[in-house]
């Protein structure tokens, strides 16, 4: 108060001002103590206590909303953190309120004594808290979109937040953009904090990465400093060597400091020491990096991040390595150098503890499903399951143990095994669970309607076979094959809530997505260069404050490279990603195709096909089965013409074809799969091997095959003999073919050769009629 | 193709349907309109289907149970038009067929109604076998194939499948007699004897006739399309999941609830304006007055570690002034004394931590690093010999004052300090404080 003494024109102001305060004093430490108690009630787990406290403020401070706001979470804890929703409602609601209040607030204050500083309304009723308390909440309800839309706007004026708070939401920005896979958003993030943070720590890393702002305030500082500017900017620059020393000289103090007061305490708990206001830099820096590792890890940069983990593991010495080591493990798994992924994995040491145990069996289950050893991977997750759920069940809750639970992932791991050990039922309810996370991304759903097709295919083995019905004895003994008659009702029985209805709405949401998805990357393509030109203006604004950048250059561009790194390696990125959606959206629009056949909707299978036979740099084997789907849907339609142009495109010569697809192109497709073909063949459920796709000569026979049907319903007999012929040849024993056969020898007259044609394959089975069944 | 419309007759039905075809001594009006009463409409089309695949077999139906199919045939749809029944191109082709009766031909064309060919009702007042007896087939002629299907054939309905694997498809029965090696299987040997013992190759007409009726579906044989299922989209290593810990986003308290905020208002607005600008004397002065009226202040003024920086360049009083403060505070203190060893050196920085020696006790290995890193840079700015020169002066400056003042104890820096001094001994202080070191030895 004693600033207002020194103009006396404003003296009996500040007299009234104070006597008004010291009222207000009082009320002030009553309160204030009030809330410093129910802090401390708070941080040592009384909740009720708590509860209680903030009722009484509540009587004092009506409707203050950060009182409500603690209210909200206190109730939360103590129902062990059970009611997310209502949770949310409460935030919602003090949020709101206290919009209203600062508004309000602002208007009465500029009202009355316009121009006063307002910092006061702005402090009281601030709601920064309270967003990113509901931004928490929808993090652990797996709600990464809604959870990053909440942060935007405060991640927008994070240069006016508090530090911690800054820090808060910044590492929650990078958890989100890890979870959801976005390299764009991540990188957007991490450079604000490597250059808001990164200044500290002056970071001269050996690959001559150099924080960009550190830099400017080098700048500034010579050009204020008129008297020692020379001589100031020489040694600035002449540092960058030294600080290392410093650096790891500080990390080995801060380590030992930590190693005896507190013992072991994990990399990443950083967060939890935040609340207390003092982390440490090296903490902090060793955050980052391994921040830095995960974001190459996800843009499969493996060997920028090999570098990385390494300069991680470096800062880390002496001190908690157990996540430096887990990213090692990772990117040794990334490399498939499973062994080595293994051993690290166990080094980390993260199954020693509780909240972690559920994660390492996790990774151990991935690994082991990578070396093709389900049985092991599959008792693995299930573990992992049952140790996330037993941290769920914790009951004093001590910490947020939701934040660790990873149980959704880990099913979704665990749909993947039943796919590929051929449980398409069990694999399903993996992937409904696991779909409250994953319901954006395209590929659950082409997963669910692969078991949904897998189930319809274990269902009907039947199908694959020829059933001929043995009617009457003797000279009147005849012959009646039958047309999968009974196709229906082993389906619906065997095949629980998976159908073929169910595969087309899956396949259909993938489709959505994926384009939706494809049609917001060409826009932040086009967007990108905006994006770009809004860091240039922030950069610009926070290098004003140091206007003559005169030696600053050299630096720049070292700190230019550590993003250029970042940079080169997410346009990488972007390309693997959309090379990816290329090869779901094949796979999806191949699907479609053929559960639209299976259907009976030659219109819209005709469709899925030539949408996939549209696709550019579509794979050789996609191609083929568009255009036989193409072919067979136009046969559906009437439309034997085109659906002939279809076949023809891959005959050589007037009565040959070529292979659709070469080996090689098989052989990379299988090379994918080949882990899950080993397994099968020794394992004892061999339904996976249905998946096993046709080689590249039974494909050409495929071809004979369907020609030869066509020919035949255009009344060309003995050239569709020629070609079911052919494709005998190379699929023998296939039940459509034969059966196509055995119609053009009916239709030629020769009832004998189809009879012998029947009897000689192996996969047509005899069903004695019911007149005989009944009476044996 | 897989089109799975299955309708299979009821055992009972199908006995109905063959006692029906046996009654030749009835009016076939009689056996037709018992047909309506004892089936359903509903499994016409199954009767009908079945029917007609053996009435393509010349010698699974004798003469009269062929009349009375294709009466039953006739009967299912003889409310609509000729046009609508399925089998209208069966009926055509029969009655065309030169290798049947011509009996048989003349009752197809009666009715279908064909010109002249116009008193059904007549007709099937007979029973089959008068029918048979009665005909006279001098006084029929029988017209072309052609001219049935010019009549009938466009306007035939295409039949309950609509695409041509169905259209093309085959309801056709493969003949597999099962008689000896040899042996015609058409002779009547094969023939169940009523009262004789069952030979071998030896069936029952009957027996056939029925499971026929029974097993027959509407589907017929037709060419079959392969169908290859997609291969299952392979698992990319980074779809199965691996999972890395996440840092504990727990919720926060707000501890601004009820705290006092006006008080450090101002302070805090004048600090962030201090980071970047040199403030008033006025302004420093209010700044130092609040920080001492508030002990606590110093915790929640804005200033932390990493600004510690800025606010030491534009305002090193102020950053003495905080950093004196905070000496209670051990931990926060080490940290923000660590942000000052790794500031680039400066004028100001020095002069921060010669006030800060002489305010507090600083911890021993502070003041060892800063040296250690004054004298590192002075060693490093060999670009430039005026810069290193000016660096080194007040480098040693600030040296002496420390020794001067008893700071630091020269033993522990001995070797360091006077390496230093001996390779800058051009430049004047470096010389002098080479001289203080000696005579302190």
């Amino acid at each position: 108060m004693d600033s207002r003494d020194s103009s006396s024109a404003v003296a009996s102001d500040a007299a009234r001002d104070a006597s008004l305060l010291s009222e207000d004093a009082a009320v002030l430490s009553v309160t204030s103590t009030l809330a410093k108690s129910a802090l401390s009630c708070f941080q040592s787990g009384k909740f009720e206590d708590c509860i209680d406290i903030l009722i009484q403020l509540d009587q004092k401070q009506h409707n203050d909303p950060k009182v409500l706001h603690n209210m909200a979470i206190a109730e939360y804890f103590k129902g062990g953190c059970s009611k997310s929703k209502k949770l949310l409602e409460e935030l919602n609601c003090v949020k709101k309120q206290s919009e209203e209040l600062a508004s309000a607030a602002r208007e009465q204050v500029e009202a009355v004594n316009p121009g006063t500083n307002v910092s006061v309304s702005k402090d009281q009723f601030d709601s920064t808290v309270t967003t990113l308390n509901i931004a928490v909440t929808w993090f652990h309800m797996h709600q990464y979109t809604k959870s990053s839309s909440i942060l935007e706007p405060l991640f927008q004026n994070i240069g006016r937040l508090d530090e911690t708070i800054a820090l808060q939401i910044s590492f929650l920005l990078l958890d989100i953009a890890l979870a959801c896979h976005d390299a764009v958003k991540f990188l957007a993030v991490f450079d604000y904090m490597d250059k808001a943070f990164g200044v500290g720590f002056g970071s001269h890393e050996e690959n001559g990465s150099t924080m960009q702002l550190s830099s400017n305030q080098g700048s500034k500082t010579s050009s204020l400093l008129s008297s020692s500017v020379v001589a100031d900017t020489v040694a600035e620059s002449s540092l960058c060597e030294e600080t290392l020393d410093y650096d790891n000289v500080l990390a080995e103090i801060a380590a030992e400091k930590r190693m005896k007061s507190v013992g072991h305490i994990p990399a990443n708990n950083l967060l939890k020491t935040l609340s207390e206001r003092s982390f440490s830099t090296a903490d902090l820096k060793l955050e980052l990096q391994l921040y830095k590792v995960r974001f190459l890890l996800l843009t499969r940069n493996l060997k920028l991040a090999k570098r990385e983990v390494k300069h991680a593991m470096n800062i880390a010495q002496k001190r908690d390595s157990s996540m430096a080591l887990l990213l090692k493990s990772q990117l040794e798994y990334a490399h498939g150098n499973h062994q080595k992924a293994m051993k690290l994995l166990v080094v980390s040491g993260i199954h020693k503890e509780s909240g972690t145990s559920g994660i390492f069996n996790n990774n151990l289950g991935c690994i082991y499903y990578q070396l093709g050893k389900y049985e092991a991977s599959s008792q693995l997750f299930s573990k992992a399951l049952r140790s996330c759920s037993s941290l769920r069940n914790e009951k004093p809750v001590k910490t947020f143990s939701l934040s660790q639970n990873k149980s959704l992932l880990i099913t979704y791991n665990m749909g993947l095994l039943y796919l590929a050990r051929g449980e398409p039922l069990l694999a399903a309810q993996c992937f409904q669970k696991a779909s409250v996370v994953f319901c954006r991304q395209p590929l659950i759903w082409l997963r669910l309607a692969e078991c949904c097709m897998m189930a319809l295919q274990n269902g009907l083995l039947d199908r694959s076979e020829i059933r001929v019905n043995v009617v009457g004895k003797g000279k009147y003994r005849k012959l009646m094959i039958e047309e999968n008659g009974h196709l229906e009702l082993d389906g619906s029985t065997q095949c629980g809530k998976l159908s073929l209805p169910l595969a087309r709405a899956c396949l259909s949401n993938g489709i959505y997505l994926l384009n939706e998805s494809l049609l917001n990357e060409s826009k932040s393509d086009r967007e990108s260069t905006l994006s770009v030109g809004m860091n240039e203006t922030k950069e610009a604004s926070s290098a004003d404050h140091g206007e003559a950048n005169t030696n600053s250059d050299l630096k720049e561009a070292k700190g230019g490279l550590n993003q250029d790194i970042m940079q080169s390696s997410l346009s990488a990125f972007k390309d693997i990603q959309s090379r990816e959606k290329l090869l779901i959206k094949q796979a999806l629009l191949a699907n479609m195709a053929y559960v639209e056949l299976e259907l009976e909707n030659p219109i819209k299978a005709l469709a899925a096909a030539n949408s996939l036979l549209q696709l550019p740099d579509c794979s050789k084997i996609y191609v083929f089965l568009g255009h036989l789907y193409a072919a067979e849907a136009l046969c559906l339609l009437n439309r034997p013409v085109e659906a002939g142009a279809h076949l023809s495109a891959y005959l050589v010569g007037p009565d040959d074809f070529k292979l659709p697809y070469e080996q090689e192109d098989f052989d990379q497709w299988r090379m994918n799969t080949s882990s899950d073909c080993e397994e099968t063949l020794d394992s004892s459920t061999g339904n996976a091997r249905d998946s096993v796709f046709l080689k590249p000569e039974e494909a050409r026979g495929a071809l004979f095959a369907d020609l030869a049907a066509l020919l035949a319903t255009q009344g060309h007999h003995d050239q569709a003999k020629a070609m079911i012929t052919h494709a005998l040849t190379l699929l023998p024993n296939n039940v459509q073919a034969t059966v196509t056969a055995v119609y053009i020898d009916m239709m030629l007259g020769r009832s004998q050769d189809a009879l012998t044609r029947l009897k000689q394959c192996t996969r047509v089975s005899f069903v004695p009629g019911r007149l005989e069944v009944r009476a044996s | 193709m897989n089109r799975s419309t299955t309708v299979l007759m009821k055992i009972e039905e199908s006995a109905t349907v063959l006692s029906l075809l046996k009654s030749d001594l009835l009016p076939m009006e009689a056996v037709l309109s018992e047909f309506n009463s004892k089936l359903q409409s509903s499994s016409h089309l199954a009767v009908c289907n079945s029917l007609s695949m053996m009435l393509q077999e010349q010698k699974m139906l004798c003469g009269t149970e062929r009349l009375i199919a294709f009466g039953i045939i006739y009967k299912c749809y003889s409310s609509q038009k000729p046009s609508f029944n399925p089998f209208l191109s069966e009926m055509i082709s029969a009655a065309c067929n030169e290798q049947l009766e011509k009996s048989e031909r003349a009752f197809l064309l009666h009715l279908l109604q064909w010109n002249n060919y116009n008193n059904v009702k007549e007709i099937l007042k007979q029973s089959a076998v008068d029918y048979i007896r009665s005909f006279d087939p001098s006084t029929h002629d029988f017209p072309e194939l052609g001219e049935l299907q010019r009549e009938y054939g466009d306007k035939a309905d295409p039949g309950p499948s609509s695409h041509i694997f169905a259209d093309y498809s085959l309801k056709k029965l493969l003949h597999d007699p099962d008689v000896p090696r040899g042996c015609d299987p058409d002779s009547p040997e094969f023939d169940v004897q009523p009262g004789g013992n069952p030979r071998i190759g030896s069936g029952d007409r009957d027996e056939a006739l029925s499971g026929l009726l029974e097993n027959s579906t509407m589907a017929g044989l037709a060419p079959r399309w392969i169908r290859p299922c997609p291969p299952r989209y392979s698992v990319h290593q980074s779809e199965l999941l691996w999972i890395d810990p996440d840092n504990k986003h727990e919720l926060v308290w707000d501890d601004k609830m009820c705290a006092d905020t006006s008080r450090g208002a101002t302070v805090r607005d004048l600090l962030v304006k201090g980071l970047k600008m040199t403030l008033s004397p006025s302004e420093q002065e209010d700044i130092t007055t609040e920080l001492t009226n508030d002990p606590k202040l110093v915790y929640h003024c804005g200033i932390t570690a990493r600004k510690l920086p800025q606010l030491v360049e534009h305002n090193p009083q102020i950053a003495v002034e905080i950093l004196t403060k905070l000496n209670n505070n051990k931990e926060i203190l080490d940290e923000f004394l660590a942000a000052l060893v790794n500031m680039d050196m400066s004028l100001h920085s020095m002069e921060v931590v010669n006030r800060l020696t002489t305010a507090v006790e600083l911890p021993k290995e502070f003041i060892r690093s800063y040296i250690t890193n004054c004298i590192s840079s002075c060693e490093n700015a060999k670009q430039d010999k005026y810069m290193q020169n000016r660096l080194v002066r007040l480098v040693c400056v600030f040296l002496q004052s420390l020794i001067r003042n008893n700071i630091i104890n020269v033993k522990d820096l001995f070797i360091e300090v006077q390496a230093f001094c001996i390779e800058f001994s051009r430049v004047r202080e470096a010389a002098g404080l080479f001289r203080l070191l000696k005579t302190l030895e």
